[in-house]
C-alpha cells in the first residue's frame, strides 16, 4: 500500500476517474439486477412497460409459496443438486486422479494427455449438448453401437440352436426348434407375432432347405433385441446422460487445476519421504493432501457455483425435456418468464434468488468444512 | 529416472511395471473417451445425412463439404462469425482496460472508499450473471437497449469484471511501492504511472485475462440468447443452436455446423495451449 498522503484533489480525481467507469458498469450489470430481481420477487409484475404502464405493487411471499407447491420446481432443484453431486464428488476426484498420474510421471508425454483432455472446456457448451444429444438418440451411433452387438450376440445363439437340431426338415419344424427360438427372442418375438411358435413355423415354411443361412440372418435382422433408449423417458434415470456429458465436459478442467497445483509441490520432500520408508499412502495423506486442502476448496466452490448456474449446456442438449424431467432450476426459470406466453416474472426471479441463497449456503458449508477440517500443515 | 526408481523400488520390477501399465490404461481411455466423439463429428460431417442414417460409424464413401455449404447459409455464418468476433475484442479489451485501470487505483492509491468497493467485486466473484438472466433481460428493455451490440458488450464487460479486477488488484499490489513513489515525487501524474509504468508490468495477468474473457466470451450462450433477437446482432453459438431443433434430422448439415463452432476455438487452443491452461490455473481463485 502506498504511503498516506494529504487527500490532493489530483489524487482523488485520478482515482475516481481510474474506478468509476468499472464501479458504475458493475453496479448496472450485478447490484442494480440483484436488487431488481429481489423487488420483483415479491410483487405481481407481470410485463409490460415497468415504469407508468399497468400498475403493479409488492405483494409480499406469495410467488415463493407457489414455488413450494410447483412439483416441477423440486424436479428441477433435485436435478441440480445431482449436478452439485457429481460436479463436487465426481469431477473433483477423477480430475485428481488424472493430475496425480501425470505429475508423478507415472505416464510419459505430460502435455499430451492434459492437453488432449482439457478439450471439451474450450468448445462451445451449445455445440457440445448438440452433438451428445445426436450420440444418445435413438437415431444416433450409440443405438447402432448396441443394436450391432445385440444382433451378433443373438446371430450367434441362433445359429447354435440350429447346430444342435442338425436336420430337420423346414417345411415342418419341429416344435421344441420353434420354442427356443421363440424363447431366445423374448420381447420382440411377442411383438412380432400374435401366436409366436405357430407364426414362427409358417414364416420358416417359406424358405427352402439350402437357405438356411439367410433364414438365420432374416431371423436375426426380425428378431434380434433392439437397444431401447427408454431410459431417457423415466425420470430416475433420465439425468444420467446429461451427468455424464458434464463429467465428459469438465473433468479436464480439474485436471488442469490440481496439476498446477501439485507442480509446485517439492519433489524433494516426497524423495525424501520415500527414502526415509514412507508408503505412497503415507505420501498422499501427510505431503499431498494438506499442501492442496485449500485448493480443493477452491475447486468444490467453483464447481458448486458453475453447476447451480449451468443452463446452455441442458439448454442445448435437452431443453428440459423430455416431459420436463431434466429441467434444472435456471432451465425452469427461463420456462417460467419466456416460453409458452408465461411472463411470470415475480415466480422467475423468486428462483433466481432461490439460486443465489442455495449458492452462497453451500459455499458456506464449503468454508465451515474447510475451518473444522483443513488447514492442519 | 532415478525419481521413478525410488518411487516404486518396494514393489520390485512387476509392481512397477504394473503400476505404469494401469496408469497408461486410465489415460488412454479417458483421452480416447475425450477425443474419439469429436473425431466423429467432423469424419460425419463429410457424409451425406442418407449416407450417415444407414452406417453411422464408418468412413464416408466419397468426402464432401456439400453439408458445410448448406450449414453456411442456412446458419447466416459469416455474419454471425463477424458479431462473434466483435464481441470477443469488445469484451476482451474492455474487461482488461477497466480492471488495469481500478486495479491500479485499489492497490496503489490509498483511499478509504477502496475496502467497501473492492469489497462489492469480490461478491461478485461467487454469483454469475447467468442466474440474473430474468432481471437482465428487463433491465434491457426498461433501458431501452434490447436488441443492440450496446446492450450485449455492456453486459458481458460487466461479467467479466469481478475476475479482471480480482486478478489485477492482487497483481498490482506485489508491484514494490517505491517505483510509483518515486515516479511522484518526480512529479508524473497517476496516468503517466499507469501507462509507462503499471501497464508494461501487468503484461502476464493481461495476458491470463484476454485468454479467460476469450474463451468465455466466444462461447457465451445463456445471455446473448435473452439479450439479442435480431439475426443481424447473434453470434456463432446462437447460429449453432438453431441447428439442434427444427434442423435435428438434417444431421449432415448439423454435424457441419457444429464443426464450424468448435473449430476456431480448437485452432486458438492448439495455437496457445501453454498460456490458456496456465490462464485457467490462474484464474481459479474464486471464493
Amino acid at each position: 500500500m502506498a504511503r498516506k498522503r494529504p487527500l490532493g484533489t489530483e489524487e482523488g480525481r485520478a482515482y475516481w476517474t481510474m474506478v468509476l467507469p468499472a464501479f458504475v458498469i458493475y453496479m448496472v450489470v450485478m447490484a442494480f439486477p440483484i436488487l431488481l430481481s429481489i423487488v420483483l420477487s415479491v410483487s405481481n409484475y407481470n410485463g409490460g412497460k415497468m415504469f407508468g404502464g399497468e400498475q403493479w405493487t409488492v405483494i409480499g411471499f406469495q410467488p415463493y409459496a407457489r414455488l413450494g407447491i410447483d412439483p416441477a420446481f423440486w424436479m428441477a432443484l433435485r436435478n441440480n443438486l445431482f449436478i452439485v453431486f457429481i460436479s463436487v464428488f465426481g469431477q473433483i476426484p477423477l480430475g485428481f486422479i488424472l493430475a496425480y498420474l501425470i505429475s508423478r510421471r507415472l505416464v510419459k508425454f505430460p502435455d499430451f494427455w492434459q492437453t488432449v483432455i482439457y478439450i471439451p472446456n474450450i468448445i462451445s457448451v451449445v455445440v457440445v449438448g448438440i452433438l451428445w444429444q445426436t450420440i444418445f438418440s435413438p437415431y444416433g451411433p450409440l443405438s447402432e453401437i448396441f443394436n450391432k452387438l445385440y444382433q451378433a450376440n443373438f446371430h450367434s445363439h441362433l445359429a447354435a440352436i440350429f447346430q444342435s437340431f442338425g436336420q430337420f426338415d423346414i417345411k415342418n419344424v419341429p416344435d421344441s426348434l420353434a420354442q427356443k427360438i421363440v424363447n431366445l427372442a423374448g420381447p420382440t418375438a411377442a411383438s412380432n407375432f400374435s401366436n409366436p411358435v405357430a407364426d414362427l413355423k409358417d414364416l420358416m415354411q417359406s424358405y427352402d432347405a439350402n437357405q438356411s443361412g439367410m433364414l438365420v440372418n432374416d431371423l436375426t435382422n426380425l428378431l434380434a433385441p433392439k437397444w431401447s433408449m427408454d431410459f431417457l423417458n423415466h425420470r430416475e434415470t433420465a439425468m444420467l446422460p446429461v451427468l455424464f456429458v458434464i463429467l465428459w465436459m469438465y473433468t479436464g478442467l480439474y485436471l488442469i487445476m490440481f496439476l498446477a497445483n501439485l507442480e509446485k509441490i517439492d519433489v524433494q520432500i516426497i524423495e525424501a519421504a520415500r527414502i526415509d520408508g514412507a508408503s505412497e499412502g503415507q505420501v498422499m495423506r501427510h505431503i499431498i493432501l494438506p499442501s492442496l486442502s485449500g485448493v480443493i476448496v477452491n475447486l468444490a466452490i467453483l464447481a458448486i457455483s458453475g453447476s447451480l448456474n449451468s443452463f446452455a449446456l441442458i439448454y442445448a442438449m435437452t431443453g428440459g425435456g423430455p416431459a420436463r424431467i431434466t429441467e434444472v432450476l435456471s432451465i425452469y426459470m427461463y420456462d417460467k418468464a419466456f416460453m409458452n406466453g408465461a411472463f411470470d416474472y415475480p415466480l422467475a426471479n423468486a428462483v433466481a434468488m432461490v439460486m443465489v441463497v442455495i449458492s452462497f449456503i453451500l459455499i458456506g458449508i464449503t468454508k465451515a468444512f474447510e475451518k473444522k477440517f483443513g488447514g492442519k500443515e | 529416472m532415478t525419481e521413478e526408481k525410488v518411487y516404486t523400488s518396494h514393489l520390485g520390477q512387476i509392481g512397477d511395471f504394473l503400476i505404469k501399465f494401469f496408469s497408461y490404461v486410465i489415460m488412454t481411455v479417458f483421452a480416447l473417451l475425450t477425443i474419439y466423439p469429436l473425431i466423429w463429428l467432423m469424419i460425419n460431417s463429410l457424409k451425406p445425412t442418407p449416407e450417415f442414417q444407414i452406417s453411422k460409424l464408418s468412413f464416408p464413401a466419397s468426402p464432401t463439404f456439400a453439408n458445410y455449404t448448406g450449414a453456411w447459409k442456412i446458419g447466416d455464418f459469416d455474419k454471425l462469425i463477424g458479431n462473434s468476433l466483435i464481441y470477443t475484442i469488445g469484451t476482451t479489451i474492455g474487461v482488461i482496460f477497466l480492471s488495469v485501470l481500478a486495479g491500479f487505483a485499489f492497490a496503489k492509491i490509498k483511499r478509504k472508499a477502496t475496502k467497501p468497493l473492492y469489497a462489492s467485486f469480490i461478491i461478485g466473484l461467487t454469483l454469475t450473471t447467468q442466474s440474473l438472466m430474468i432481471p437482465l433481460f428487463l433491465e434491457a428493455n426498461l433501458l431501452h437497449i434490447y436488441n443492440t451490440r450496446f446492450a450485449v458488450l455492456l453486459i458481458y464487460i460487466g461479467s467479466g469484471l469481478p475476475m479482471g479486477l480480482y486478478l489485477c488488484t492482487e497483481f498490482i499490489k506485489s508491484v514494490p511501492d517505491s517505483l510509483v513513489e518515486s515516479s511522484r515525487i518526480d512529479g508524473a501524474g497517476y496516468f503517466r504511472i499507469f501507462l509507462s509504468i503499471i501497464l508494461p508490468m501487468t503484461v502476464p495477468v493481461i495476458t491470463v485475462l484476454a485468454i479467460l474473457n476469450i474463451t468465455a466470451t466466444w462461447n457465451e450462450f445463456a445471455l446473448i440468447n435473452i439479450l439479442v433477437s435480431k439475426t443481424e446482432l447473434k453470434s456463432l453459438p446462437l447460429g449453432i443452436n438453431k441447428f439442434s431443433g427444427t434442423l435435428s434430422s438434417d444431421y449432415g448439415k448439423q454435424f457441419a455446423a457444429l464443426t464450424v463452432g468448435m473449430l476456431p476455438m480448437l485452432v486458438f487452443y492448439l495455437i496457445f495451449r501453454k498460456q490458456i491452461t496456465k490462464g485457467v490455473a490462474a484464474g481459479a481463485v474464486k471464493g
